[in-house]
């Protein structure tokens, strides 16, 4: 999603905006998304402190965990495929969480499945691949396949990683922390749609519009949040179409073809952005399944087809 | 019905799973967020206090305690420990009140005759020596550091000085997680070596208060062993589970401990010094359940002792905490029931009829069966805006003591009338600052 041109350019401008209802909200870009922080009754100068704090550990983890870099950990991953490698102790807990999802999902969540990128190509057209070519992309998918014991790696040949499907959720739940260790005060984080708040502001809970996926003004629901965390997955603008079949952008890692029938986006509340991540996330993956699964979840869930 | 089951179990997998990559990545992060001085500074957590307790008609004690503690980002903290006791005031003697003054000698070198320093105590009034006068200075570390990703090992050592006495103790223990670091079970052993160097030297067991024969320093030695299971239930839940079981041989006796010798008509012809068996072994076990909600939090412990001296005990203790909307103050009333059987050896009197020799004796209170209830209140301020420090916090707490005797032996003769039971009142005033 970020042109390799822009990914020199992390980093950048903060901007403070008041809002109504006495809120001050600090703007910047990470991860190919807005991203914000609204403080509750604060000053500017309050703002652009934490704001900042926000910022940099946004951009920090884009800058170790992005697939289009080439200083990231996760490029020294993929240069040194086929050796043992020691990765660091953050490194290490991400893996050991995609390692316990992949297990809990029965291998449905799998952060080497991105590689199917290279035959897909949501781009809204009529292009589908040759399922010849997904079927030769399969041996190299599983997160199985990899030997991972904290801290030693070894990513196989030709293997890929990507975190993308938890980094910007971690990334919220560590900025909040960051905001929640020095500020009591209403606060909400808010990374390109999956958000974090601490509590409710005194006059009223936090207002949440969940962009509705065929348009791109109107919002489709607002949702009321007092403190917890909300996470969104599904892009409806990614699709591809042929013969009067919607083809979405949710792919099964074990049969490399897009998940039938899952909706459009699927939005859950949970008290950390990262469990509300894997839960939307997974929703998607159980396709017409996915209201069924999320009722068996006990979760709190905003669903669209 | 297995469907839901499973399906609630996914569900605490996947919070479990989710927890695990915020909690182990948290000190880190902070770490990369703050390079420099402010990274370094959060590491560390101080905690402060400074008590006075004042025992009505009797003892006060001052008491300032530091605890530094610093993290390591792998899992690893080294703690530091300091007390600094300062007691003073009226402590009981173990004698009887009784119809006519007494008179007793302070525990200086000497003999009640030669004694320079005696005290007399008034017709109906409990004995007690109103020099008493002790400080207490400890220290303690402990470290614990990670072994693998689930299992820590801590170790800890510990000095407590006072004039008449020195204690060291080394522990150490294991602790292993399981169930997804739902479950942690830890084993810990413990020694402690005591030295006594009693004022004017330790005295003969259950020989006479007046003839003063003493020994010279005593020692006793402890083992303890101690088996815990942590399970947290839900999320919102955790208990806790411990038995322990320890050992002490050696010199027991509290070398300033008397017993009046009464006779038939319950007038004091004497005093002999106390007796009790070189050896106590006590188990315990205990059970300690914590519950939070949004704005409030609640921890309720159930205590259960027993030792081969024959004091059973039994403590409740409920905390409560509730929290301002702002989660920036908090209240927490405690109140503390606890029951205790008397030793089988505690008697408040000898008669003079009886040959003491051979037999286990102590008058001491501690010993006896009684009950107590405990009433307290704690007020904390959080000082995390203002300080930049998320520790930062600073609270004021005042408890309330009240003990009552169980099946006190009713006196005859001419102890009748005297309150020789009396009740003991206690207050504690403590402020801390963590920081």
């Amino acid at each position: 999603m970020v042109p390799e041109a822009a990914a020199d350019s992390l980093g950048g401008a903060l901007d403070v905006e008041e809002r109504t209802g006495n809120i001050l909200a600090t703007c910047f870009t990470a991860m190919a998304s807005p991203c914000e922080l609204l403080l509750h009754a604060s000053d500017r100068a309050a703002a652009m402190e934490l704001g900042t704090l926000v910022a940099a550990e946004a951009w920090r983890i884009e800058r170790k965990f992005s697939r289009y870099r080439n200083d990231s950990v996760l490029a020294w991953i993929h240069r040194n495929r086929g050796a043992e490698l020691q990765v660091d102790a953050e490194t290490a807990s991400l893996l050991d969480f995609a390692s316990r999802c992949f297990e809990l999902s029965d291998g449905l969540f799998d952060i080497t499945s991105g590689i199917l990128r290279r035959v897909w190509n949501f781009d809204g057209s009529s292009r589908i691949p040759d399922p010849a070519a997904v079927e030769r992309l399969l041996p190299l998918i599983g997160f199985g396949k990899l030997s991972w014991q904290a801290p030693n790696l070894l990513l196989p040949a030709e293997m890929e990683l990507d975190f993308g499907g938890i980094g910007k959720e971690y990334a919220v739940d560590r900025a909040y922390d960051l905001v929640a260790a020095r500020r009591s005060e209403p606060f909400l984080v808010n990374f390109g749609g999956d958000l974090r708040a601490n509590r409710s502001p005194a006059n009223g809970p936090w207002q949440i519009g969940i962009e509705r996926p065929d348009s791109d003004r109107d919002a489709a629901l607002v949702l009321e949040l007092e403190r917890g965390a909300l996470a969104t997955s599904g892009d409806s603008r990614r699709f591809l179409l042929r013969d009067s079949v919607r083809y979405g952008h949710i792919l099964n890692p074990q049969t490399g073809w897009p998940v039938a029938e899952s909706p459009r986006s699927v939005t859950v509340a949970a008290s950390s952005c990262t469990e509300a991540g894997l839960l939307s996330t997974l929703a998607l993956l159980h396709g017409a399944q996915a209201q069924t699964f999320l009722e068996e979840q006990g979760a709190r869930y905003w669903l669209l087809r | 019905m297995q469907l839901r089951a499973d399906a609630a179990r996914l569900r605490r997998r996947l919070i479990a799973a989710s927890c695990a990559l915020l909690t182990t990545s948290a000190a880190r992060s902070e770490e990369a967020a703050n390079p420099g001085v402010a990274g370094a500074l959060t590491d560390w957590l101080l905690e402060s206090a400074l008590a006075y307790y004042h025992e009505d008609g009797r003892i006060q004690a001052i008491e300032p305690v530091v605890n530094v503690s610093k993290n390591y980002g792998d899992g690893g903290t080294l703690g530091l420990n300091l007390t600094f006791d300062s007691l003073s005031g009226s402590s009981p003697n173990g004698a009887l009140p009784s119809r006519s003054p007494q008179t007793f000698a302070s525990p200086s070198g000497k003999s009640l005759i030669l004694s320079k320093h005696t005290y007399t105590t008034a017709p109906g009034d409990l004995p007690v020596d109103p020099h008493y006068h002790d400080q207490r200075f400890a220290l303690g570390v402990d470290w614990t550091l990670p072994l693998t990703r689930l299992t820590r090992a801590s170790f800890g050592g510990k000095l407590s000085y006072e004039d008449d006495f020195l204690s060291s103790s080394l522990s150490a223990s294991i602790a292993h997680d399981f169930n997804e670091k739902n479950t942690t079970v830890l084993f810990g052993i413990n020694d402690e070596n005591d030295s006594l160097h009693p004022i004017g030297g330790a005295p003969v067991p259950l020989s006479d208060y007046e003839l003063f024969e003493k020994t010279d320093h005593k020692s006793k030695n402890g083992t303890g062993l101690l088996l815990s299971v942590t399970q947290i239930m839900t999320r919102t839940w955790l208990a806790e589970f411990n038995v322990s079981l320890d050992r002490f041989s050696g010199y027991l006796n509290d070398p300033y401990k008397i017993i009046s010798v009464i006779d038939a008509s319950g007038n004091d012809v004497g005093y002999v010094y106390e007796n009790r068996p070189d050896t106590r072994t006590r188990r315990s076990a205990y059970l300690e359940n914590r519950v939070g909600w949004e704005r409030a939090s609640a921890a309720l412990s159930l205590r259960y002792m027993t030792d081969t001296w024959g004091v059973h005990s039994d403590t409740v203790q409920l905390h409560l905490r509730w929290w301002n909307t702002e989660r920036n103050k908090y209240l927490e009333p405690t109140v503390r029931w606890y029951r205790q059987t008397a030793a089988d050896f505690y008697t408040p009197w000898i008669g003079d009829s009886v040959s003491p020799n051979e037999a286990y004796a102590s008058a001491d209170s501690r010993l006896g069966g009684f009950h107590a209830l405990t009433y307290g209140v704690k007020y904390g301020i959080k000082l995390d805006d203002k300080l930049n420090r998320e520790a930062a916090e600073i609270n004021i707490r005042v408890e309330y003591y009240e003990q009552t005797v169980d099946h006190g032996l009713p006196g005859a003769g001419a102890l009748q009338g005297l309150d020789l039971y009396p009740r003991l009142n206690a207050v504690l005033l403590q402020i801390g600052f963590d920081y």
